[in-house]
């Protein structure tokens, strides 16, 4: 474990002087002063640990009342990045003297912090911080668990309601197209497609199948935000930060008899834990559109069966990629948004009030007469989705699907 | 009149300590968890020698300016840049001011006929910012508070001077983290601001350009209102105490769920002898009504005995003086700032401190993570 101190200095400024701490005048110097004083601990490495601790504590505290002030895209980046530096000193802390498992369990939480609510610091040093980490923790697969698999058998075969998708209705599907026939026939009329054979190659389907053990083992102590309640619209919703493994105890294997639904839904996983990323590619066709690469938008969205998305529509266009599971989803064109009952709020006004599966003829009547496209989505498809066109997802089974969104 | 302080400490704000000078294992130095007498100043600045009074404590998160109204009015700062042995430097540009108002980054002072706002940052010879102000004619009129002057308000950063329309009366205004609480001359309560933890207390989560009456609390004459980073209260004449906006850290005197939560999490289960609102047979699953926000006021009782004097919020607690000199707080208390050693709480304490010493609170003042309180003597104020 004296091993763990060494590797995490080795990736730090070699010496004080090297370590430096500029922000813009946004910062006021009185945290900028605590700042200098929890790099001189890092560096003289006198005073006990629980004074290093209490340093990068009062660094969080400031930086996520800072945070939390305003809405968050008004947050100046620079809080973000102080955040991020009292992340970098908290970690410090913890495995300073020969830490214990719970300590390294609490550094990989506080880098997952840092990598979810501040901006990248020192070349993202976060990120390699956690890699050591995690590098520290991660076990040999372990033997089959007899358990798991039988509850991950259970989920399967318990068979999942699957409504019948009517010929007419049906999105259509096409193998491989060119780009150029894609462009044509579904990008530029804003046609939805589902497009077959485009992601077989990606790890996820074959080397690295995207199973419950092997989400656990790159991910397992990795923290994400989780939401929780059927759906967003709900009252009772909410979003809470929970390590991947509980989240498959709590919500996918449903360990502790909970019956809540749980949602790892419209996460940036992929910048969050690199290695995942390693498992999928950008679709050919995203360079359609007019934007740079580095402006795609990848988001994870895993659950198990019965996650719902209430009937939305997004500014951007959308490949909807399934890897794990399927999934029943329901599309209406932009042009009928008048029959979708937007919510009036300022908040949810891409949301429609109807229960797409379960609507009120009274109180949405014209609802029934808009027409609609409907597929199930399997592994391996992938649907286009254009942009703002509204559609309802609902998981049928236990479901890992990959959305890229992209102008 | 006697000033303590506890809660956060790294600045040396409440107490000079060693260790904070050199940054050394200064724990308990930084958490100021039992009140602790603010020292006397003369006007050079050292402890001893002739002590002057101090008549109000305005805090900001590192600093405290002490103000002293006996005979010449002047003001004192501790904490951040202050920091030598000395406890606290005596700011010559403050001789006789009459009022002053502290921010993270300015420090702005009344002077009758004219306002100064000083940048704390960058020390310079002139103030940042500084206005005439018209002495008002009508001298029956109370003399305003910062950061009320004539006409309008001093905001915390540049521009400063925001105008008011005179139909709301300003009496006294509370400034959040980004909204605004406003009582009228007339008891009632306008704010404004952002609204998206149910700050401004009409009931819904968004934001307001303009003061915009409280309609719940209409009709119901207030003299008090506060503010902490998230949260509002205000007392009626009555003595009862009103509370909206974010309860995260309990800072409403309400059940908090994510304050519970932390709890769990850092091992930290509150004392269940010290809460006696909750039945110890119940366990995990009593279904108890938990607040995240409180998007309309809602009357919180402290003790039903007596009546609420003053109030003062930090960023995310809350602290109230009782009309019979006790001092109860609430909310996040993890440097200290609740005054008791069970640290955050979402439940009104008293701070047992002072009834132990027969000391009767007369004022409180919060600094963001910090609290400030007046004390007399028992004999004194029951003369």
């Amino acid at each position: 474990m004296a091993m763990l101190w060494s590797r995490i200095s080795a990736v730090l400024p070699p010496s004080e002087e090297k370590f430096l701490l500029q922000f813009s005048d946004k910062v006021e110097s009185s945290v900028l002063d605590m700042l200098k004083r929890s790099r001189q601990q890092l560096y003289s490495g006198d005073a006990t640990t629980s004074s290093h601790m209490l340093n990068a504590q009062i660094i969080l505290d400031i930086s996520w009342e800072k945070l939390n002030t305003g809405t968050w895209r008004d947050v100046d980046k620079e809080w973000r990045r102080v955040y991020s530096y009292g992340c970098l000193f908290k970690v410090a802390a913890l495995c300073r003297e020969d830490p214990s498992e719970d300590k390294i369990a609490q550094a990989i939480k506080t880098c997952d912090m840092g990598l979810l609510m501040g901006a990248a610091v020192m070349d993202n040093i976060l990120q390699v911080l956690v890699q050591i980490l995690q590098g520290e923790v991660r076990k040999p697969p372990k033997e089959e668990d007899e358990t798991e698999h039988t509850n991950i058998k259970r989920i399967k075969i318990e068979c999942p309601h699957v409504p019948v998708i009517k010929e007419e209705f049906a999105v259509p599907r096409i193998k491989c197209p060119s780009l150029e026939s894609f462009r044509t026939n579904y990008l530029l009329p804003l046609k939805p497609v589902i497009l077959e054979g485009i992601i077989d190659h990606w790890p996820a389907l074959n080397d690295h199948p995207w199973s419950i053990e092997y989400l656990r083992s790159v991910a397992g102590c990795r923290t994400v935000p989780v939401e929780v309640g059927s759906r967003y619209t709900d009252e009772e919703w909410s979003q809470t930060l929970l390590t991947v493994n509980e989240f498959i105890d709590r919500y996918i294997l449903n360990r502790d008899g909970e019956k809540g639904v749980g949602y790892l839904a419209q996460h940036q996983l992929f910048d969050q834990i690199p290695e995942l990323k390693e498992d999928i590619r950008l679709p050919d066709y995203c360079c359609l559109g007019e934007g740079d690469e580095d402006d795609i938008t990848v988001n994870a969205w895993f659950g198990p069966r019965g996650t719902v998305s209430p009937l939305h529509q997004d500014p951007q266009q959308n490949f909807l990629a399934q890897v794990v599971g399927s999934k029943y989803i329901r599309l209406y064109s932009p042009e009928d948004t008048e029959k979708l009952y937007p919510h009036q709020s300022k908040l949810l006004h891409n949301t429609s009030q109807v229960e797409v599966e379960n609507p009120d003829t009274v109180q949405f009547p014209e609802f029934a007469k808009a027409p609609f496209l409907e597929c199930v989505l399997q592994p391996g498809d992938v649907l286009f989705i254009p942009v703002q066109h509204w559609h309802y997802v609902r998981s049928l089974e236990l479901s890992f699907s990959v959305s890229f969104w992209w102008s | 009149m006697r000033w303590f302080g506890f809660g956060f400490n790294a600045f040396g704000q409440i107490c000079i300590h060693e260790k904070i000078i050199k940054g050394t294992d200064a724990v308990k130095e930084i958490k100021v968890i039992n009140p602790t007498e603010l020292g006397h100043v003369d006007r050079s600045g050292s402890r001893q020698g002739i002590c002057m009074q101090t008549s109000a404590v305005r805090a900001s998160w590192s600093r405290r300016a002490s103000l002293h109204l006996d005979g010449e009015g002047c003001v004192c700062l501790a904490g951040f840049g202050a920091v030598t042995s000395k406890e606290c430097i005596f700011m010559a540009e403050s001789r006789g001011c009459k009022d002053a108002f502290i921010s993270e980054s300015y420090l702005t002072l009344s002077f009758p006929g004219r306002v100064e706002s000083w940048d704390l940052e960058n020390k310079k010879e002139t103030p940042a910012w500084s206005m005439e102000i018209k002495t008002q004619p009508e001298s029956s009129d109370m003399p305003l508070n910062l950061p009320l002057v004539p006409g309008g308000y001093i905001a915390t950063k540049p521009p400063f001077y925001q105008s008011l329309s005179p139909h709301l009366k300003a009496k006294s205004l509370a400034l959040g983290a980004e909204h605004a609480v406003l009582l009228s001359a007339t008891g009632a309560v306008y704010t404004w601001g952002l609204g998206s933890h149910g700050q401004l207390g009409h009931g819904g989560l968004t934001s307001e350009e303009q003061p915009r009456a409280v309609e719940a609390l209409w009709g119901m004459a207030m003299s008090c209102v506060a503010t902490g980073g998230w949260h509002s209260v205000c007392i009626s004449d009555g003595g009862d105490l009103y509370v909206w906006g974010w309860n995260e850290s309990g800072q409403l005197g309400l059940p908090s769920q994510a304050l519970r939560k932390a709890q769990q999490q850092s091992g930290q289960q509150a004392d269940v002898s010290t809460s006696p609102r909750e039945n110890p047979q119940e366990g995990e699953d009593d279904k108890e009504v938990f607040i995240s926000i409180q998007a309309f006021p809602a009357l919180l009782d402290i003790t039903p005995s007596c009546e609420i004097k003053t109030v003062s919020c930090g960023s995310r607690h809350t602290a109230v003086v009782t009309t019979t000199g006790d001092l109860y707080t609430w909310g996040w208390g993890e440097y200290g700032q609740l005054g008791h050693q069970t640290l955050s709480s979402d439940e009104p304490q008293q701070v047992e401190f002072f009834r132990e010493q027969q000391m009767c609170v007369v004022n409180v003042v919060c600094g963001a993570w910090n609290t400030f309180a007046a004390v007399v003597k028992e004999e004194v104020a029951n003369a």
